[in-house]
């Protein structure tokens, strides 16, 4: 997002924090029509209305397959659906003459989109009526949904669409843009689609009605990267009246500065002097690799925590308090700790959804395995879906294992120190000097793990390597 | 509170505190506090916490479902009695 996006989206979030009865209807409007604004120019151009109307599209038919009978009335629903229908259908108008909503946006014609609306409003009926067989849709959507992160996660697989769609476009695809597909907020849309999914097959799921399902789904600070707040939480917010405070007023204006300085001034200074494919194959001096490496790693903590500061404080203005993600992550004194602190709402999500049903079922197995390959087949299976989401890549599947590997050691490590060193030689609540040494061991850990991350291969990551340890 | 539920509540306190001295943090004779961060100070990690769910489910019939394995429900020993507690009278 540019600053000026960022600038229109506070005083959007100030003007929501104002109203009182209409604040949900506000939200829903705002949030439909910033993803369609929000949305890049994509290398076949009609995608750029379609993926955000599949982003609609997606989150309506969940909300369908999902809502408890007592949610489902029209009554309750008509004018959140209506709004939605009344943006979505002014953006279509928009798109395909004056573009002012959004540079990016080319509408596909009118009976395209007039198809795509029917098939969402026949699948939302067909959620609604039936009774039986909800699970079956729901689990059907899930599977979608991981089905298309897989495809616009791995790079051959989006190029081979991509192809594909220009190819059938009569008289050639006007787009410019070079590339793969990127849709909007999809990672982030997705788990939470999958986990009111889950949910909602475990009866854990609380009565949503449609406007505070796809708020809470679309929740336009959030949207881009997060935090994945929980449903239950979200919409708890949402429901209670609105009295903003002096404090509110002054911790969002604190958080949104702070993210702002963050993410602009000293995200963006680091960029210049952090790793990237460009630059290390240039560096051949072990000092200034490391330098380069320690700037990569507080550029994407202030970068990401910067953006999380702003959603924050955004969400703040109107009455919702979103989760912290970042708990200075890079002062933590072990990895495990470190995890407990870093992207906290998506490693929460991996942990219930993905480690605690995984390790539940290794220990209740009536054959249980020995408990140091549970935990390796735990923590490797956790890490490299977490390394996975942001792109299934070699590089960062190794990321993910980097850091399996690092949890695992620590979970030996800790077993063993705690039942043959004295307290004061753990690295968390022992001595000072044991929590700065823990702290500078993590840190590096995690710097070097970044190679990995940042760099677009594993080779490039072991060369830049072999140049830190001088032997490049 | 009435007398017994206080004395249930001890009870459970202690067994529970002899279970993660023992079994999780396998140092028997490792004394747990009522306030004392279990889970946000890395004592007891995201492995054992589930070992610890299993226990407390087997042992006293009560639930806890995956997506509350984590510092917001239960941070410590008072925090996990209580819960219980709870659950057990809402059955």
């Amino acid at each position: 997002m540019s600053l000026a996006q960022i600038a229109i989206l506070i005083g959007l979030a100030v003007l929501i924090g104002r109203l009182k009865r209409a604040r949900q209807h506000a939200l829903l409007a705002v949030s439909t029509a910033a993803i369609f604004w929000l949305q890049p120019a994509e290398p076949v151009a009609t995608l750029g209305y379609w993926l955000p109307f599949g982003t609609m599209a997606l989150a309506v038919v969940a909300w369908a397959f999902t809502a408890e009978p007592g949610a489902r009335s029209w009554r309750k629903n008509w004018v959140s659906a209506a709004l939605m229908i009344g943006i979505v259908a002014a953006i279509q108008v928009d798109g395909a003459s004056s573009r002012l909503l959004s540079a990016a946006v080319i509408s596909p014609p009118v009976s395209y989109v007039l198809l795509g609306s029917l098939a969402v409003v026949g699948l939302l009926a067909l959620g609604v009526r039936v009774r039986a067989g909800r699970t079956v849709l729901s689990v059907g959507l899930a599977a979608v949904l991981v089905v298309a992160f897989i495809i616009l996660k791995t790079p051959g697989l989006a190029n081979v669409i991509v192809t594909g769609l220009r190819s059938h476009v009569a008289g050639g695809d006007p787009s410019p843009i070079q590339g793969a597909i990127s849709w909007l907020g999809f990672s982030y849309v997705a788990f939470r689609l999958l986990h009111t999914i889950r949910d909602s097959q475990a009866g854990r799921l609380p009565e949503l009605t449609l406007g505070e399902y796809v708020n809470y789904v679309i929740f336009f600070p959030s949207f881009t990267a997060g935090p994945i707040d929980r449903a239950e939480r979200f919409v708890k917010e949402l429901r209670q009246p609105l009295v903003l405070t002096n404090d509110d007023w002054l911790d969002a204006g604190t958080r949104l500065v702070f993210g702002l300085f963050k993410k602009f001034v000293l995200a963006d200074l680091l960029a210049v002097i952090s790793i990237n494919d460009v630059v290390v194959p240039r560096i051949h001096g072990a000092g200034w690799m490391w330098l380069f490496l320690y700037a990569y790693a507080f550029r994407i903590y202030f970068d990401f925590s910067g953006y999380t500061d702003m959603a924050i404080g955004m969400g703040r203005l109107m009455g919702i308090r979103l989760p912290e993600n970042f708990d200075s992550p890079y002062l933590k004194q072990n990895i495990a700790l470190f995890w407990n602190a870093w992207h906290m709402s998506l490693t929460q999500w991996f942990r219930s959804y993905v480690f605690n049903p995984l390790t539940r079922s290794l220990r209740s197995s009536p054959r249980p395995l020995p408990t140091w390959t549970a935990i390796l087949i735990t923590q490797v299976v956790t890490m490299v879906l977490i390394g996975l989401w942001h792109g299934i890549t070699t590089s960062f599947a190794l990321w993910g294992l980097w850091h399996a590997l690092g949890l695992f050691a620590h979970n030996r490590w800790s077993l063993w120190s705690r039942a043959a060193l004295p307290d004061s030689w753990q690295t968390a609540g022992g001595t000072p000097l044991a929590g700065v040494l823990g702290t500078f061991l993590t840190f590096n850990y995690v710097a070097v793990g970044w190679l990995l991350f940042g760099l677009s291969s594993p080779a490039l990551a072991w060369g830049a390597l072999r140049v830190m340890v001088g032997a490049g | 509170m009435t007398p017994a539920g206080a004395s249930r509540h001890e009870q459970l306190m202690e067994e529970l505190a002899i279970h993660i001295a023992t079994r999780i943090l396998k140092r028997p004779g490792r004394i747990i506090l009522p306030d004392e961060p279990l889970l946000s100070s890395g004592l007891i990690d995201s492995f054992s916490l589930v070992d610890l769910a299993l226990f407390v489910e087997d042992q006293y019939g009560v639930r806890i479902a995956d997506t509350e394995l984590n510092a917001q429900t239960f941070d410590s020993l008072a925090q996990l009695v209580t819960l219980i507690a709870d659950r057990q009278a809402d059955a």
